[in-house]
């Protein structure tokens, strides 16, 4: 036998055999798929629309129902504090001397989210219906996406909290980011966001969420006809929480 | 003086014998991909363990399937929950309305064979 036999022996019974050994798995596969690939689109672009004249610079329902609702980190201390939503001091840039103004800041869902896309193993995306979201389940803790966000929403577990407010949902453990969902889990029920809610429990009704893609709800007639503005546009982040009289 | 055999002959044999050694190397690699798509019988946790019944009336998928594939469906689900929203009836959470012992449901088996998921590090087992 020579060399070139040799070869084609050899070269052939391990092609055969792979080819064999793979063949078996593939027909022999179990793995069912349950709802098949094709998850269709909602179409809803889903927006928030924050009424800073009818926000109390001394009110903190929000902020507090979205802590209840998601079980938000809080030690009473400041090092490991986690705020989906916060109350923050803006002055602007252009009026040396105006007004102060008490504004809430949460996640803004951009429409071309930084986090998203610096982050490493894919735990942060956008959902189809605009909601950026992080998947806990894949987040590294590697914290890229605190860096990258413009607005600063994002938030670090640094330590796990016992506190469990909400037994329905989960609670983040040590070593991952976070951020203010849009109460996604709700939205998909079709009901609003805890804060939407705990807002217009107290008389002031200055949050409302919507669907942007429908020319008929609320926040596409208000945006579309009223002045509203979103923190730093010119990022071109697009942000798709819009406020009125900021 | 041993009796020289024709080139023919000799060929073949080692053509067996090349045959039969790649083979031999191969066996590994066959014996883990095929082996890993049969379903085991033995050595299976609900073999050794007591098995534990749940007071629902059916369960979602039969209950030899999900003894050995709930990790899978709940992998899928959560795939699907986290990423498209689609919140349907077969979620970790409504697991729990019929498997209401994590002890007997959960830890046991997965102690007897050293796993370690973590699922309620985060979602709340009653």
């Amino acid at each position: 036998m020579d060399r070139r036999d040799f070869l084609k022996t050899a070269g052939g019974t391990l092609l055969a055999g792979t080819s064999c050994a793979y063949a078996f798995r593939f027909l022999t596969s179990t793995y069912a798929n349950k709802a098949g690939t094709d998850i269709p689109a909602s179409g809803k672009r889903w927006g928030m629309l924050v009424d800073l004249t009818q926000c109390r610079e001394d009110c903190t329902a929000c902020m507090e129902a979205c802590r209840r609702e998601n079980n938000v980190s809080f030690h009473n201390d400041t090092r490991w504090d986690n705020h989906w939503i916060r109350k923050i001091k803006l002055s602007s840039e252009h009026d040396a001397g105006g007004e102060e103004k008490s504004v809430i800041m949460l996640c803004n869902h951009c429409d071309r989210p930084p986090c998203a896309q610096v982050c490493p193993v894919q735990a942060t995306y956008k959902r189809d219906d605009g909601i950026v979201i992080v998947d806990h389940h894949r987040c590294i803790g590697c914290r890229y996406c605190m860096i990258a966000c413009p607005y600063n929403a994002r938030q670090f577990n640094f330590r796990d909290d016992e506190h469990w407010p909400n037994k329905e949902r989960p609670k983040r453990s040590h070593g991952v980011a976070e951020s203010c969902t849009l109460c996604a889990h709700r939205l998909d029920k079709g009901e609003l966001p805890a804060c939407v809610e705990a807002c217009a429990k107290t008389g002031a009704g200055a949050l409302s969420v919507g669907d942007l893609n429908d020319p008929h709800s609320t926040i596409s007639r208000v945006t579309s006809t009223m002045a509203v503005k979103r923190i730093r546009e010119d990022l071109g982040t697009e942000p798709k929480v819009y406020y009125i009289g900021l | 003086m041993p009796e020289r055999i024709s080139g023919k002959r000799a060929g073949n044999k080692q053509t067996l014998l090349i045959v039969v050694l790649m083979l031999v190397i191969l066996f590994p690699l066959v014996y883990a991909v095929v082996g890993s798509a049969i379903p085991r019988g033995s050595g299976s946790p609900g073999e050794f363990l007591e098995k534990a019944t749940a007071p629902g009336d059916t369960c979602i998928r039969a209950v030899e399937y999900m003894r050995l594939h709930h990790w899978e469906l709940l992998r899928q689900t959560r795939e699907e929950v986290v990423r498209y929203g689609v919140r349907d009836e077969t979620g970790l959470d409504k697991c729990k309305n019929c498997h209401t012992s994590r002890e007997r449901f959960c830890d046991k088996c997965h102690l007897a064979t050293s796993l370690t998921p973590d699922c309620w590090g985060c979602h709340y087992y009653p």
